[in-house]
């Protein structure tokens, strides 16, 4: 009885607090990104950091809109962007179809899935100087090391999303004879839509890392190749710019994956 | 048909067995086709010239110390993000309206590639170990401020009415309820980001060469020391496998028993 | 006539590493076409096994289950099953989820589109076409994967405790749901139940069943004028016909109670 009391208290309290509305989703957000923005400029021009460290946003504004008319940017760019690409392209399918294997049977998934799931959180650039001798400097050590950084996370969602496919989808598919081909294609691949969506998810930002890192540690072409050359100079701007163009791509390639690796529907209360 | 599948299913040797059987060919078949000569010796070592080169690493190459300081760095990051991350988290929790806001953009952190912010902390810092920690700090958030708004989020309503009906503070219903509650998920988040804070510790100390087991590995490969290189890659991996295993173990031991 | 399904000296044994568990005694029925049965019995009684075993899921068995006089193994378009569990594919609209089995078996769009309208106007849910699974209620999931069953026209309509999820109300009007279909279609049914109002409400004849390994105790002939609705409940007739299920249920109902807690404490 207490306890409807109380909370009936509560909640009779709540409405007179209402001028609290005041604060919404987008209008925090806004805040937020003036506050950063604000304590950046603060940071940078208050004499605690060497000058020039923390440069002021139209100078890095000023430093992007220059990386983006200069051919350079442009080539060290499309490097980058095939590395990713490919080493993403090569990860996933590699790391879906273990998954699959791992997943579909049970004795294979149990032989093998623990030496995945305990890999798969050691830190990778550590391969990057056995990668280095197999492949050289070039952009082949750069796109093994994103491949096998992907390939972790990828090849262990698909292979749990296998394995919890309600059992009762499958049931219902017996019953109205469904060949296999048509199981696999109208249960199990919607099945796993989401889980693979995170493997994406998560693949293209550690496959990012791998590419990345492997230019920066030793490379002759790439953003991040780009990027140390400017450290080198103490551009910051530009580097800066380049780590934010970096960022952009991230972002705009995780906006992608949400909209279009999802399933119909609402998008929330998932069983 | 039953009773056959079931005699079936007996011949084949445990899982635990078969792994450490292939794992076992795995090395056996390297080691014949390294000392044959089918592999340069000097791409793929054979596996006995990488364990006996971790005397090396041991005596010469301060292995333990390099150990020691890379975990102190990541358990200095992990401590550090944690005390940040549960408090950001429950901020997220109790200010509802910063949760709908943030919460995704702290989702999104944790895919995004948050290290390569690392050469913005070499130009604050410097190349020393404020770096490594920092980076190792920014890896380990956004897992310990999720994981400590779900458990929040996630605590039974009852509970919460239990609290009220006895009339405790806020404060109390934090410490004698909430937390306790939520705990399991985030030890879970503080875990996850442990291991997120040695993946980024032994990266940046591997890309700038100071200090810990990233430098070590780098050295040895950039004085071609392929054996001894090895040993320190198989070394990374199998402390981390290990620390993983532990840390699991030690979360289900804590799950049970509560 | 040949009854639309016999089920003949039906048994099943399961193997388990530790010898054979006896789940199913001989069983033999009939059901004439149209004809709506319940099996009811306590938890562990085999009803379930005995409708995976004419669904075709179980396909190792002795015994023999005939469709229209001819032996049938394994799932069969003539035979549809309705889970206990939530079924619906949430990935399917309502209409998309009905149309499956059209789907699979290569019927034109506009066909099956057409013909699962028409079934979900059958269950009570047009209008709901568009909407997916979880903009729904249980009780209208269910009703989806009842008209997705209808979807493949089978002869025999088997469901296994459809509405065990779903609360008391809820339960009775999908009830009184399942009785018009049943009427307009003249759908022969058989229903997995352990809830006897509903048995009774129902169905044409009653099967009771006995604790492990299970056989049939004793058939009810359900003498009660249809069309019926979940009105029928009131009724005199009605409370003695679920008093004397109840009578012969109890034991068996008692004895499954003590070995599952007996099985616990052991």
């Amino acid at each position: 009885m207490a306890v409807v009391e109380q909370v009936a208290l509560r909640s009779g309290v709540r409405p007179a607090a209402a001028p609290a509305a005041f604060w919404t989703v987008t209008r925090l957000r806004v805040a937020a990104i003036v506050v950063i923005f604000a304590l950046w400029e603060i940071a940078g021009s208050s004499g605690f950091f060497y000058s020039g460290v923390l440069p002021s946003s139209l100078l890095i504004f000023k430093a992007f809109v220059g990386l983006l008319l200069s051919a350079s940017f442009w080539f060290h760019a499309g490097v980058t962007g095939f590395e990713v690409a490919a080493a993403f392209v090569i990860g996933i399918s590699t790391g879906a179809l273990t998954g699959l294997i791992l997943g579909a049977n049970r004795y294979t998934g149990a032989v093998f899935e623990p030496f995945l799931h305990y890999l798969a959180p050691t830190p990778k650039i550590v391969f990057l100087p056995i990668l280095l001798i197999l492949f050289g400097v070039g952009v082949g050590s750069k796109i093994s090391l994103g491949a096998i950084s992907c390939f972790f996370p990828m090849a262990l969602s698909v292979a749990a999303g296998v394995r919890q496919v309600n059992p009762v989808y499958l049931r219902v598919g017996r019953t109205f004879n469904l060949t296999r081909l048509q199981t696999v294609r109208m249960i199990y691949l919607p099945a796993l839509i989401p889980p693979i969506a995170s493997g994406l998810r998560i693949g293209l930002g550690i496959s990012i890392v791998g590419c990345l890192m492997s230019e920066i540690k030793l490379s002759r072409a790439g953003l991040g190749f780009s990027a140390m050359e400017y450290y080198r100079i103490f551009d910051i701007p530009s580097m800066l710019a380049v780590l934010v163009f970096i960022f952009v791509c991230a972002a705009a390639g995780n906006v992608v994956i949400d909209r279009y690796v999802r399933l119909p529907g609402p998008q929330t209360a998932r069983a | 048909m039953s009773t056959i599948t079931h005699t079936g299913a007996l011949r084949r040797p445990p899982p635990i067995v078969t792994r450490f059987l292939v794992l076992a060919a795995l090395f056996a078949v390297w080691e014949a086709a390294s000392r044959a000569g089918y592999v340069s010796a000097f791409i793929l070592p054979p596996p006995s010239a990488i364990f006996q080169s971790f005397e090396m690493l041991f005596v010469h190459e301060g292995l333990v110390a390099a150990f020691l300081r890379t975990f102190a760095e990541a358990f200095a990051a992990a401590g550090i993000g944690s005390l940040i991350g549960v408090a950001v988290g429950y901020t997220l929790h109790r200010v509802k309206i910063a949760g709908r806001a943030f919460t995704g953009w702290v989702a999104a952190s944790a895919s995004a590639p948050l290290v390569l912010l690392y050469p913005l902390f070499l130009v604050i810092f410097g190349r020393n170990s404020a770096t490594i920690v920092a980076m190792g700090v920014v890896g380990c958030m956004p897992p310990i401020i999720l994981k400590t708004k779900e458990g929040l989020d996630n605590v039974r309503p009852v509970l919460l009415n239990i609290g009220r009906s006895f009339g405790l503070t806020p404060w109390k219903q934090f410490w004698m309820i909430q937390f306790p509650a939520a705990l399991p998920t985030i030890f879970n988040g503080v875990r996850i980001g442990l291991l997120f804070a040695i993946i980024n510790v032994v990266g940046v100390e591997y890309l700038i060469v100071f200090g810990g087991l990233g430098q070590l590995i780098s050295d040895l490969g950039d004085r071609f020391e392929i054996p001894g290189m090895y040993a320190g890659i198989l070394f990374v991996i199998l402390v981390s496998v290990c620390f993983f295993f532990i840390t699991e173990k030690i979360e289900t031991w804590l799950l049970s028993s509560k | 006539m040949t009854p639309v399904l016999r089920i003949k000296d039906v048994a099943k044994t399961f193997w388990t590493p530790n010898g054979g568990v006896r789940a199913l005694e001989p069983i033999s029925l009939d059901i004439r076409q149209g004809e709506f049965i319940s099996i009811i019995g306590p938890s562990g009684c085999g009803k379930s096994t005995l409708m995976n075993i004419v669904g075709g899921l179980i396909e190792e068995y002795e015994g023999e289950v005939l469709v229209d006089g001819a032996a049938v193994r394994g799932c069969h378009k003539e035979i549809g099953m309705v889970f206990q569990e939530e079924s619906t594919f949430p990935w399917r609209t309502a209409i998309d989820n009905v149309a499956f089995p059209l789907e699979a078996a290569g019927v034109p769009r506009h066909e099956r589109l057409k013909r699962a309208r028409e079934l979900l106007k059958l269950v009570g849910l047009d209008g709901f076409e568009q909407r997916f699974p979880s903009e729904l209620s249980g009780g209208m999931r269910q009703r989806i994967a009842i008209a997705r069953t209808l979807a493949f026209q089978p002869r025999i309509l088997l469901m296994d405790e459809p509405f065990a999820a779903l609360d008391e109300q809820t339960r009775l009007l999908l009830g009184d749901k399942v009785l018009q279909i049943q009427q307009e279609l003249n759908q022969t049914t058989m229903l997995i139940t352990h809830n006897i109002a509903e048995a009774v409400q129902l169905s044409d004849r009653v099967l009771i069943m006995t604790f492990r390994p299970g056989r049939i105790l004793r058939v009810v002939e359900i003498d009660l004028p249809r069309p019926r609705s979940s009105k029928l409940m009131g009724g005199e007739k009605f409370g003695q016909y679920v008093a004397a299920i109840w009578e012969d249920l109890r034991d068996e109902a008692s004895k499954g109670l003590q070995e599952m807690e007996g099985a616990r404490t052991g």
